[in-house]
């Protein structure tokens, strides 16, 4: 028995991408045989413009997961870095330099998380739980906790569809989950991010600079989150403190679903891929089945439990 | 041994991990109470496997099982340890949060009058019968945290006892554990033996199987070669059978000239662990640092590499001094250290046999990519010359064979040239065939004007490769002594404990 149950999730496991891609089949047959509007050409462009800011996220988090370590703080850093692109581009300054400005300080969130933890040798995930307060704190004494709107003035991003159906957005967050895929499997970078997420002491040993590529990993977790706060408020014109709270939930859950273990040392950034996609067909037909959007929460809840479980499993497995 | 003290027969056990060759096929064999059957084979033969399917952890495809006169096609852990079966794996499985009283009687705790929680006394009174009984010199009350890997190992020998096992299985037990260690050891089996216990013991050491063996049970690519009576066979028989090939336990290798000085460690200290331990290692000289587990030989080597912060002292190779504390850059100043504990320190278990074997060599060379075809070339040069037995250079390294792990960790430190070799128990979980090539491996640093440490526990081993062996004792290097005709183990062994 627990052999043949061995192969079984493994092989699973290995093809999980591909399972994936079946069950979101299944749920857009499903959905559209009971409410045609599914297969509208907008609404599938609704959803790819839907996951992309979650995509980018989402490849972030895989290479932060894959290494060990977790930033669940993206969420209140996006907040922060996109009240203050909209609030210098409502004090007149150049949109261009608002968003250098706002990705840096998505970065500088991140690398507060990252040196913090390698300091205090403390487990990232408390280091960017207690953050959030943090950074949601200085958003909110920022903007006063008021919405920053920027109506009309920064839609260029959000709004551009190439030859009508293709958002911009998307194309953005398809080339971040290329470059991360290239990353991971053709670039020194990534044999450390899996090596340091493997065996860190192991890594230390074998001549790696531990610390330094942690960092780096931060870095590189921050420029995402503050490419995906510029396309965020591109696309609905005004930020405040709020804006982007949960995403890492879902992108976790979404890396996790794509066949990545909570543990590290393993993990591909296709499964991410079709793990956002999921997410993002699933959130649409309750949609268009008119579920109640509390209800999404509940079904996204239960999705990444069920997933932490399988990939539980897989663990006692092998 | 008649019929009726039969206690295991293992019948047509075949299993696959769906590499072309099956890993165990079509292997029988008996078992009766009071027996000491030796398991041995090469590297990936197979042994782990068998006794994986014996204890649990494994299912088999194809064979039967007869256990207390019970048939089954497979164990669950649980039907294991139920049917008396008890495991000792190399990772111990104890808590080291608990003391060894609680750990013996964890799952099965004593309770005091009233259900009013454990009785802690009684349960140590019962551990120190046990104790007692097999003469091992244990405190009951004391954290099993504060105990040596060999005090660990034989506590889970008695938490068996404890059980009621009735067959006990040993994978590799004398691997980790120093001479004194591995003599008590011997004398622990003996004693259960005479108690009528079963015990299948695993072992790459043929003098300990010569020692304590009453049945060998031999098998090479996953076949059963034959089961002898110990009596029946002679050592170089057995290394036959094996390998294929005849070898020597003593492997004699050839002398290479030795120059000058050009590695100097001066006043090496770390608190109290190490202490102003001063030598010079020769180009072409193989120095063996000997001495008792805990005499903190590891830990001197851990400190040249910089694995550990050194308190005060130097390392210095052809004149450039090491910084401390920094293993990248005594890699880069041309310093390769070969961990004791490859689990731990060495690999990645789940990556592929390529990646743990071309990871430093990244780190080495410039630039920003992976050059996957020369990875691919560099690979299967390594694999070849150290006989490492993949299925493929994409196959996990921890899905290899103990001793196939140990030589795909070897191979990662031979891509780049360096300066001080260090090898700390190099041929540990190694077979015989496979420990000559890795002699040969050292030799050859030597011919080329490396200079080569090497920390062993193998008396042998130690004799038979260094030049000169530097003896540790509770922290200092107490002797330098000179290979010539006078030293021999038994030298060694006064020189160890000091008396
Ligand atoms: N989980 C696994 N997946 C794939 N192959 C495996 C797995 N476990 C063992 N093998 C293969 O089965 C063969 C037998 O391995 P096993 O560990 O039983 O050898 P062994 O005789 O114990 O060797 P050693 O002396 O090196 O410990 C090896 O070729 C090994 O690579
Ligand atoms: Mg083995």
């Amino acid at each position: 028995m627990g052999t043949r149950m061995n192969k079984y999730t493994s092989s699973i496991l290995r093809n999980q991408w591909f399972l994936l891609l079946i069950v979101i089949a299944v749920i857009s047959v499903t959905t559209g045989s009971i409410n045609p509007r599914f297969y509208n050409i907008n609404n599938l462009v609704n959803i790819l413009e839907q996951i992309s800011v979650l995509g980018v996220i989402a490849s972030g988090a895989t290479i932060l997961i894959i290494s060990g370590n977790f930033d669940i703080s993206v969420g209140a850093s996006i907040g922060l870095s996109a009240c203050v692109m909209a609030m210098l581009m409502k004090a007149g300054v150049p949109p261009g330099v608002a968003v250098v400005a706002g990705i840096g300080v998505a970065l500088l969130c991140a690398l507060f998380v990252g040196v913090n933890s390698i300091v205090f040798k403390a487990p990232s995930f408390i280091i960017s739980l207690a953050s959030i307060g943090v950074f949601k704190g200085i958003a909110l004494f920022m903007t006063q906790a008021t919405l920053q709107t920027i109506y009309g003035e920064f839609e260029a991003i959000g709004l551009t569809r190439f030859f009508g159906v293709v958002p911009l957005i998307f194309l953005i967050s398809l080339a971040v989950f290329l470059i991360i895929g290239f990353l991971l499997g053709y670039s020194k970078l990534g044999r450390r991010v899996y090596a340091i997420g493997s065996n860190e002491r192991a890594a230390f040993l074998a001549g790696i600079a531990i610390n330094r590529n942690k960092l780096v990993f931060f870095a590189i977790n921050g420029l995402l989150v503050g490419i995906a706060a510029t396309m965020l408020l591109s696309r609905i014109g005004a930020a405040q403190p709020s804006t982007g709270a949960g995403i890492e939930l879902l992108a976790i859950g979404a890396v996790v679903v794509g066949g990545t273990p909570m543990t590290g040392g393993r993990g591909r950034i296709l499964g991410t891929f079709f793990g956002v996609l999921l997410m993002g067909v699933i959130s649409n037909s309750l949609n268009m089945l008119q579920v109640s959007p509390y209800f999404q929460d509940v079904t996204f809840g239960l999705l990444i439990i069920f997933s932490v479980a399988v990939s539980a499993l897989s663990r006692k497995s092998s | 041994m008649t019929s009726d003290n039969l206690i295991l027969k293992v019948e047509g056990i075949t299993k696959s991990f769906g590499a072309q060759r099956p890993a165990l096929s079509d292997v029988s064999f008996e078992l009766h109470s009071g027996e000491v059957l030796c398991l041995v084979g090469e590297n990936g033969a197979g042994k782990s496997t068998l006794i994986k399917i014996l204890s649990g952890a494994e299912t088999p495809d194809f064979g039967t099982i007869l256990l207390n006169s019970k048939e089954t096609h497979g164990l669950t852990p649980r039907d294991a340890i139920a049917s008396g079966v008890a495991t000792i794996y190399q990772d111990v499985e104890l808590i080291d949060s608990l003391s060894v009283a609680d750990n013996i009687f964890l799952g099965s705790e004593m309770q005091s009058a009233y259900g009013l929680g454990v009785d802690r006394l009684a349960q140590e009174k019962e551990s120190k019968r046990y104790l007692d009984l097999l003469h091992i010199d244990i405190r009951p009350s004391v954290l099993v945290e504060s105990l040596s890997a060999a005090q660990k190992q034989n506590l889970q020998i008695v938490k068996a006892l404890h059980q009621d096992a009735r067959i006990l299985i040993m994978d590799e037990p004398t691997s980790s554990l120093g001479f004194e260690e591995t003599r008590s050891l011997m004398s622990l089996v003996g004693e259960l033996r005479s108690r009528g216990m079963a015990i299948i013991y695993i072992s790459h050491y043929l003098e300990e199987i010569f020692e304590i063996g009453d049945t060998i049970l031999i098998l090479k690519d996953g076949e059963r070669v034959g089961l002898y009576p110990r009596l029946a066979v002679d050592v170089d028989f057995v290394i036959h059978s094996m390998v294929g090939r005849d070898a020597s336990l003593f492997f004699q290798r050839e002398s290479v000239p030795v120059g000058d000085v050009r590695v100097i460690v001066k006043e090496m200290t770390w608190d109290e662990v190490v202490k102003k331990v001063s030598f010079e290692v020769r180009a072409g000289e193989v120095f063996g640092i000997g001495g008792l587990v805990g005499s903190g030989r590891s830990e001197l080597v851990g400190l040249i590499y910089g694995m550990y912060k050194r308190s005060s002292g130097e390392v210095i190779i052809d004149g450039r001094k090491i910084p401390r504390g920094n293993p990248s850059s005594a890699i880069q100043s041309g310093i390769r250290l070969i961990t004791e504990d490859r689990k731990k320190y060495a690999m990645f278990g789940q990556r592929s046999v390529a990646e743990n074997i071309t990871i430093t060599h990244n780190e080495l060379t410039g630039g920003a990519l992976l050059n996957k075809k020369q990875e691919a070339v560099l690979t299967t040069t390594l694999i070849d010359q150290l006989h490492i037995a993949v299925a493929s250079h994409a196959q996990s390294i921890e899905s290899l064979s103990g001793g196939n792990q140990q030589k795909a960790i070897i191979a990662r430190w031979m891509l780049d040239d360096a300066d001080l070799y260090i090898f700390d128990e190099p041929t540990k979980g190694v077979d015989i065939g496979a420990k000559e090539e890795i002699y040969k491996v050292i030799v050859e640093l030597a011919r080329r004007g490396k200079c080569i440490l090497m920390v062993s526990s193998d008396m042998p081993e130690l004799l038979s490769m260094s030049d000169r062996i530097g003896v540790m004792r509770a922290g200092e290097m107490v002797k330098i002594l000179v290979k010539d005709q006078s030293v021999d183990e038994h030298l060694l062994i006064k020189e160890f404990v000091g008396s």
